[in-house]
């Protein structure tokens, strides 16, 4: 019942304090202090902006020189910032196909390339190019057997036919590890990071924001990802970009607001956030027929982790791969949940497979500041550790490549 | 027989078949008012005027029946009004919000019925088209309605967080920071929830359809002006990868056989 209101009560209402007023008062005073303070904050930003022109925000600045081609794809060699060792055999860094290998070489003072090249490794990496719509038949076969496999065979070739270390990055790493399974006589190691390979992980412990993108794919049917492929040709960057973005909702739509504003025009910050934008806004179309079998075969089927993973005309076993193999995640990974990147120990055995579990976010892992020695240090102290394979090991590498060897004759 | 004979043997044959002719009619109108009175049984007369206003405003919202009943003696703007509201009818977008389910499966049963060598292709692809658009404007509705929710929960956890006791304290970096960790809050908790996901998953179906719906416009106009369609370059593309392929795996072959030489 409401309660009636008495004449006296609305010709009179009720007075407010003097001390009620000025505590308003103060309260409002305070917030307009506030307000003005946010806007300079942001005055300074936008003049930081305003002066600096986009060519003025460089990433990948390390130098380096195109040593293989094949179609759109190339391998790149830097150019050693010290001396190269050669006892530890060389390493090629494959990214994935969602965003560009530019990441690994955001600056110079976040560079996994830079603290790699410092370490002495004689360093590749793979630039798969930019797909376009008449990309859009390529596939994990072509992707895996014909272009990184080309790479690494270049590689293999200038190496005097030694094996040569592999390391993947997120979809870079699935294709490193199935290239790994496929061809295992051409790598003397294997390192993944922020890698998926059991594509349902641990469903039932993910913490909130995490997982989310394997619970979004798996709740479309085969039709919807086979509709979507068929009419654009190609999963569109934007919309890989789009979901990305939802993954940290507020951190996405505050970063150009608040964000800005925190940073008060701080030169070193606001070119960290710049080059961060550039890398982001450089988001590459993904080739249809991968990203089919991507979203199809591995995130809703998870066919990888089971063994039924159609590569080359073969079910690929990832438990082929004989090289050693170092795994590192991140910890707070809202793309790639932990458990999904862990799987790959439970294929391989004790004295075969390391982690780092790194703590961090998916991207934070190649350019925070405290990522910068952890995983180049990780990854450099696993090479130095390889270099005496146990005999057993080595005796077991030796086998594989008898296998493989003897499979590939069949394939041609 | 007499001409007189004649003329009302004429006449008789005139009356029996007239006789005839009415009563067959007067059958025919009792079995057509019988099958009438069955389909209205059960409905109450009473009911029939608030029916009929509902089933009008259900597609003309605006309009009021009872116009001419409310303003005697003002028939030239009670005629404009019923006039406008007609027009309001036949105007799609007055009134596709108010019954999509009902139009988008007529719509489908047309776009699924059978199809003809010569006729009606046109009216097959409009009527899908139509769905399409239907159904997009009703799973970014939907999702919407999830945000909004999400939103509105935000907003209470905010409320429950932050007191006016924190207000008084007049840190209003403090507020937007609880806002934000509020809202963060409840934008990850919508997005792992069976409704969140399945609006995306339809508005992304829909928006898709209607981009494949594009493509097919967009060929029509490429084969009227003689340019090659999406189709035929995809098609050749495919092709050329194929072809691709297939050397690569010659070559193999080849430098496997010389290796073997």
């Amino acid at each position: 019942m409401p309660e009636k209101r008495s004449p006296d009560k609305e010709q009179n209402p009720p007075q407010i304090s003097d001390q009620a007023l000025l505590e308003a008062q103060e309260a409002w005073s305070l917030a307009w202090q506030y307000m003005l303070k946010t806007g300079e904050q942001m005055v300074k930003s936008n003049n930081f902006l305003g002066r600096i022109k986009d060519k003025d925000v460089e990433i990948a600045e390390t130098p380096a020189d195109v040593v293989f081609e094949i179609d759109k794809v190339r391998l790149f060699r830097y150019r050693p910032l010290a001396e190269v060792r050669k006892d530890i055999p060389p390493m090629i860094i494959c990214y994935g196909l969602f965003g560009r290998q530019t990441m690994i070489d955001l600056q110079e003072d976040r560079s996994l390339v830079r603290n790699l090249l410092m370490a002495g490794i004689d360093l590749y990496v793979v630039d798969w190019g930019n797909p376009t719509r008449a990309d859009q038949y390529l596939n994990f076969d072509d992707y895996v057997e014909r272009y990184l496999g080309s790479c690494v065979e270049y590689l293999y070739e200038a190496n005097d036919k030694k094996p040569v270390n592999l390391f993947g990055i997120c979809e870079g790493g699935t294709f490193a590890a199935m290239l790994a399974a496929l061809r295992p006589e051409l790598f003397a190691g294997l390192a993944l990071a922020i890698t998926p390979i059991d594509f349902h992980g641990d469903q039932e412990n993910f913490w909130r924001g995490e997982g989310f993108l394997n619970s979004w794919v798996g709740n479309l049917s085969k039709d919807d990802v086979d509709l979507l492929i068929d009419t654009h040709g190609m999963l569109p960057g934007e919309m890989t970009g789009a979901v990305f973005s939802a993954l940290t909702p507020i951190a996405s739509m505050t970063k150009y607001n608040i964000g800005l504003a925190r940073m008060e025009g701080n030169e070193a910050m606001m070119l960290n956030f710049l080059r961060m934008e550039k890398w982001i806004a450089d988001r590459p179309d993904h080739p249809g027929e991968a990203a089919r079998q991507w979203l199809n075969d591995l995130y809703r089927e998870n066919l990888l982790v089971k063994g039924q993973f159609m590569l080359c005309g073969e079910k690929l076993d990832l438990s082929n791969i004989t090289c050693p193999v170092l795994n590192i995640f991140a910890e707070q990974d809202h793309i790639i949940p932990v458990s999904c990147s862990k799987a790959m120990g439970n294929l391989l055995s004790d004295d075969q497979y390391e982690e780092i579990g790194f703590p961090g976010g998916h991207v934070g892992v190649f350019v925070s500041r405290k990522a910068q020695g952890v995983v180049a240090g990780g990854v450099v102290s696993w090479l130095e550790k390889r270099l005496d394979p146990l005999p057993d090991k080595k005796q077991k590498n030796e086998a594989g490549v008898k296998k493989k060897k003897s499979k590939k004759q069949i394939q041609g | 027989m007499t001409e007189k004979d004649t003329v009302e043997a004429n006449m008789d044959q005139m009356f029996e078949v007239w006789e005839k002719g009415q009563q067959a009619f007067f059958k025919a109108q009792t079995e057509a008012m019988e099958t009438f009175a069955k389909s209205f049984e059960g409905i109450k007369v009473e009911e029939g005027y608030p029916n009929w206003d509902s089933f009008i405003k259900s597609w003309v919202p605006d309009w009021d029946p009872n116009i001419f009943a409310n303003k005697t003696g003002e028939f030239a703007g009670g005629f404009e009004a019923t006039h406008n509201a007609f027009l309001a009818m036949l105007e799609p977008a007055n009134w596709t919000q108010y019954a999509p389910e009902q139009l988008r499966v007529i719509l489908q049963s047309i776009a699924d019925g059978p199809k003809f060598a010569d006729m009606a292709t046109p009216q097959h692809e409009a009527a899908a088209t139509w769905r399409e658009s239907l159904d997009y404007s009703k799973a970014a509705t939907d999702m919407g309605k999830v945000m909004q929710e999400a939103w509105i929960r935000t907003l209470g956890r905010f409320n429950e967080k932050y007191t006016v006791d924190d207000l008084k304290s007049a840190n209003p970096e403090g507020a937007m920071n609880e806002w934000l960790k509020a809202a963060n809050h409840e934008l990850l908790e919508t997005q792992r929830t069976q409704q969140f996901m399945d609006a995306q998953k339809r508005m992304i179906r829909a928006s898709t359809e209607i981009k494949a719906r594009q493509k097919e416009t967009a060929e029509a106009w490429s084969a009227m002006y003689q340019m090659p369609t999406r189709t035929e370059v995809d098609d050749l593309t495919k092709t050329v990868h194929e072809l691709r392929r297939e050397l690569r795996t010659l070559k193999r072959e080849v430098a496997s056989l010389r290796g073997g030489n």
